[in-house]
């Protein structure tokens, strides 16, 4: 049996990670969580993530950081969506030009999210 | 009158002693309300980002719900449910509004210029209303424009401003009532256009014409107001088109509709 498809919600609301939790695990999904740039890189090296739910705007630095650090030591995930919380044309290019495969804005219609996920599975 | 005679040198000296520090206190005082509004600016632009983020974990796990995802809802539930959705997405636009507001207000907001056609532009805002205008029997019709030539300006804020304006015409316009976009050409070469944006609503009193482009202006500002909204969404589209170097303005009567227009350069320098 192929293992489950695992997803790392990167993202400071405690609100907004146990959302995603809930619907990614009713989704059939695998879910970790990190709140910060650090432990992000930590979940990002430590385990294996297929999918990366990214939000740019951290605690400790901007979210984009970890697509560098992670770039670094090899251990990308096979996609990582970005999540911002203002259209804004400039930010949306530095996300692409980092390695995201899409620039999602907050919120994110749930029909959208899945869809999103699954399209970058295949 | 005066205890003493100002023509005295005396006197005098005093008057224009008390005058100067009368005007350094008001500068302070200018100063002081400076330093506020910049303070107010920055605490509007934090709130609204914060609320931003409960809300969009409730929306969140109220569309959870509302698709099933945690066992299948009876029709009455998920209808209760898809309402706590539909409210949580008005209110997240109201504050993504004032967010708008409170960068182009404080000259955070840069223009990204591409080509594109404007028409295109309105007749994706007027399908983005068509199930709101429905509820009212209102019309919404493109009245020309097929020939215009490309716009070179910033496609989304073009985009914000119509609807800004069609969500008010929608607003206001009674039952059964029509909306209507126009455009024409004027200046030397025809090269500024001019928008229209016209409805068949409840119009707006002359003494009132300047007041609505104001921030927070609404004509009827009572708690007990038909319309409700952040009373920003003029203000906003008059900041969009003067980022555009153009101008906003209105003809109306009360009674007799809103007829409101607003210019685009169609040969912006290119720099």
């Amino acid at each position: 049996m192929p293992s489950p498809t695992r997803i790392l919600i990167v993202e400071d609301s405690p609100l907004v990670t146990d959302a995603f939790s809930v619907l990614f695990t009713e989704a059939g999904y695998e879910v970790d969580a990190a709140a910060t740039v650090a432990e992000a890189i930590e979940r990002g090296t430590s385990t294996r993530v297929d999918i990366m739910l990214l939000d740019i705007s951290l605690p400790d630095g901007n979210g984009l950081e970890i697509l560098k650090a992670l770039r670094e030591r090899d251990s990308l995930p096979r996609a990582t969506l970005a999540m911002t919380g203002h259209n804004d044309p400039h930010s949306r290019r530095s996300c692409l030009e980092a390695g995201c495969a899409e620039v999602l804005l907050k919120p994110v219609p749930i029909g959208e999210l899945l869809r999103q996920i699954k399209r970058h599975l295949v | 009158m005066s205890m003493s005679d100002p023509t005295e040198p005396a006197a005098l000296k005093k008057r224009t002693k008390t005058l100067e520090s009368q005007v350094q206190e008001a500068q302070r005082a200018i100063d002081e309300l400076k330093v506020r509004d910049a303070l107010k600016t920055q605490f509007l632009s934090n709130i609204s980002h914060d609320l931003r983020t409960p809300l969009a974990a409730i929306i969140t796990h109220a569309e959870i719900l509302r698709d099933g995802m945690l066992g299948e809802l009876n029709p009455k539930q998920r209808d209760s449910v898809a309402g706590i959705v539909s409210g949580g997405q008005q209110l997240l636009d109201m504050i993504d509004e004032i967010l708008t507001y409170v960068r182009s207000a404080s000259d955070q907001v840069n223009l990204v210029r591409t080509e594109f056609n404007i028409t295109e532009v309105v007749d994706q805002v007027r399908m983005l209303n068509q199930a709101l205008a429905a509820k009212k029997h209102l019309t919404i019709e493109r009245l020309n424009g097929d020939d215009l030539p490309l716009l070179y300006a910033d496609r989304d804020k073009i985009k914000h401003i119509f609807g800004n304006l069609i969500g008010n015409a929608i607003k206001f316009t009674p039952d059964g009532g029509r909306i209507w976009i126009g455009f024409s050409r004027r200046g030397k070469e025809g090269d500024e256009l001019v928008i229209e944006v016209g409805d068949t609503g409840r119009g707006i009193a002359r003494d009132h014409h300047e007041l609505v482009f104001r921030e927070f202006a609404q004509v009827d500002a009572s708690p007990s107001r038909p319309h409700h909204g952040t009373g920003l969404g003029l203000a906003i589209a008059r900041k969009l088109v003067e980022l555009h170097s153009g101008r906003i303005w209105v003809e109306s009567e009360l009674g007799k509709g809103s007829r409101f227009f607003f210019t685009l350069p169609l040969n912006p320098s290119r720099d």
